[in-house]
């Protein structure tokens, strides 16, 4: 019983600790929430990347499903340029280069032509101007989405959100008026009839003496 | 010995009893039954009466006069399907413990036991046939079944377990088959009642859109629910019948009947923290999961949760202490707080799958309306009636010499049960039943 009470004490007190909180980003903003990268790559005044920091190791970066693209570093220089020569610049398959800043989703699409289009017609994202692949994806691992994209509904009834595991929830209103419910006045009629006869009977069984 | 040596097909019929397939129905004692028993038939009837009306209010006007709605299609009445199959649970366990594992203490209980399983499926399955809103549908399920729904397997294995249960009284009360038949029927019953609560609480459980639903441990909860309430109820209801003077029963069973409540309980109170631990722990919680549980310790809806924790807790703590288990009052406190306890956390359970609906949404606490109360209240009635009924007309009182036989006989060494003690005295009858 007291492993009982524990565990109940344990839960009650666990309600208090508050939810897990989103864990980099909220919504597509437009920025690389993931990885912010100008904090390392700080951007020159002309809009290119400057050197890498000193003594800097290099990314450790685990890749899910873009693994694909190749062996250990291989993989990284599919969409990095040579990070000795060109720190901060993605490099499209004709071999221009883009800043880390610019015209991300551009690489994505050389994949992914189809969502891009998708996005780029606003049936897949939030459609706003400043939305950006990364904004939503992890550009690493796209399968990971931080954000809580809402689907472009435009009726005047609930709206539908997709929650990720790693951002905290919170219920929706719920629809704003409910059909009310029936009850016929001769049936609450009878009730009381019947409620005033039961309390009679069982007043009776509770006080009258037993014939036997 | 052969049960049918001291059953009731040895002796002739006595005056006003009527052999009718093998069983002696007092017909007599209706005739002598006292003017408090048919007050009380008389409540039972009103009742009834004043639910057929309420339901040929809602068979006319449809789906307006409840208070169930989209985002809360499961009210009262499922509910009460969930929770009178659970409460059949308490008969199965006991008349299994007899004629299986040899708990020759539980045997006089046994009639009463099947009785009230039948009783209780049938009022489970009178209630999801309410459910139904238009009963003719139900042939619908027979005709085209859906074998992806979980509902052909409870459905059919309600209605098998219901007609094995009164088989099985048959069994018992005409003794035709002996020893031999009752064991036989039960190693076809347990399976089906197992197989019946498990699909019960695969209703839920198979819901993975429901997230407080979708979760393994809902069947083993749910079986030890329901065998705690159940055998709560059959305590209160054979007190209740010792107190009518119907039957008459050992000191000594109402205490191995605790000691298994107590038992029960406490398995049932720890799965419920293991599943409330496995939704709260900060390291592997699911935001839905958390939130949609926290409803039901700090919104509208935690007065349906709470007092499972504490009457369950309660129950436990009273039955507990060696010392007081044996007391009555401590016995009915118990059963009682408990049986109540499962009646909030059926209701509970519906919420947790509607508090929040699959798209995010919040839905108030669900209040049934006065046509669903009416209707569940006819249901119940139904259900009291066949057992005051039979509280009269059947011979549910197991005779003095099949227990001792059975108690005296060879492989049937079970503690303090094998001891040939004879029964108490019937108290003097105070209440309806007594004529």
């Amino acid at each position: 019983m007291l492993c009982a009470i524990a565990a109940v004490l344990g839960a009650a007190l666990l309600l208090l600790a508050p939810p897990p909180a989103g864990a980099v980003g909220q919504a597509a903003s437009g920025e690389t929430l993931f990885y912010p990268c100008t904090s390392c790559h700080p951007v020159g005044p002309q809009g290119t990347a400057t050197g890498l920091p000193n003594d800097f190791p290099g990314h450790q970066v685990v890749l899910i499903g873009h693994d694909a693209l190749g062996e250990g570093s291989a993989a990284c220089l599919v969409c990095h340029d040579d990070p000795a020569r060109d720190p901060g610049k993605l490099v499209l398959l004709d071999g221009s280069l883009v800043d880390i800043t610019g015209d991300v989703p551009a690489l994505c699409f050389t994949c992914h032509s189809e969502r891009y289009r998708e996005w780029a017609a606003g049936t897949h994202g939030r459609n706003q101007p400043s939305c950006t692949s990364s904004g939503c994806h992890d550009p690493h691992t796209p399968a990971w989405v931080y954000g809580d994209p809402l689907l472009p509904f435009v009726g005047t009834g609930f709206q539908v959100r997709s929650v990720s595991d790693r951002q905290a929830f919170t219920p929706l209103a719920g629809p704003p008026v409910k059909a009310p419910v029936v009850t016929p006045s001769w049936l609450v009629l009878a009730t009381l009839l019947v409620a005033f006869l039961a309390t009679g009977i069982v007043g009776y069984l509770v006080r009258g003496r037993s014939a036997r | 010995m052969r049960m049918a040596e001291h059953a009731t097909v040895a002796a002739p019929p006595r005056p006003g009893v009527v052999r009718f397939i093998g069983i002696d129905w007092d017909f007599g004692a209706l005739k002598s039954a006292s003017p408090r028993y048919w007050a009380f038939v008389s409540l039972l009837a009103s009742l009834f009466l004043l639910g057929l009306m309420a339901y040929a209010t809602f068979m006319t006007r449809g789906g307006e006069v409840f208070a169930m709605r989209d985002d809360y299609p499961w009210g009262l009445w499922f509910t009460n399907y969930m929770y009178y199959v659970g409460l059949s649970a308490g008969g199965l366990i006991v008349y299994a413990s007899v004629h299986l594992f040899g708990a020759e203490q539980f045997r006089p209980l046994s009639r009463l036991a099947v009785l009230m399983a039948g009783v209780l499926v049938l009022m489970a399955l009178l209630g999801i046939i309410t459910d139904m809103e238009r009963p003719w549908r139900a042939a619908w399920m027979l005709l085209t079944p859906n074998p992806n729904s979980p509902f052909v397997y409870t459905g059919s294995a309600a209605n098998i377990y219901m007609l094995i249960c009164f088989a099985d009284l048959w069994v018992l009360l005409t003794g035709k088959g002996g020893e031999k038949l009752a064991h036989r029927m039960t190693l076809i019953a347990l399976p089906f009642a197992i197989y019946l609560h498990t699909t019960t609480a695969f209703v839920l459980a198979l819901n993975k859109s429901r997230e407080l639903w979708n979760t393994a441990v809902m069947v083993p909860i749910f079986l030890t629910s329901a065998t705690a309430s159940g055998i709560a109820l059959l305590m209160i209801v054979a007190y209740l019948m010792q107190r009518l003077g119907v039957m008459r029963f050992k000191p000594s069973m109402f205490r191995s009947l605790s000691t298994l409540l107590a038992t029960v309980i406490i398995i049932d109170l720890f799965l419920i923290a293991v599943e409330i631990l496995s939704v709260f722990w900060p390291t592997s919680s699911h935001p839905g999961h958390a939130a949609r549980l926290a409803l039901f310790f700090e919104s509208p809806y935690g007065w349906t949760f709470i007092p499972v924790l504490l009457l369950g807790a309660g129950a436990f703590a009273l039955l507990a202490p060696r010392r007081t288990r044996h007391l009555p009052a401590i016995q009915l406190t118990a059963a009682t707080m408990y049986v109540l306890a499962i009646f909030l956390k059926r209701y509970a359970l519906m919420a947790m799958g509607f508090a929040i609906d699959p798209l995010g949404q919040f839905a108030p606490p669900y209040t049934p309306s006065l046509v669903e109360v009416l209707i569940a209240v006819m249901i119940l009635s139904i259900g009291l009636l066949i057992m005051t009924a039979a509280a009269k007309v059947l011979p549910l009182q197991v005779p003095e010499e099949e227990i001792l036989a059975h108690a005296t006989a060879p492989g049937h060494l079970h503690g303090h049960a094998s001891a040939p003690v004879p029964l108490e005295p019937a108290p003097a009858p105070a209440a309806p039943e007594a004529g």
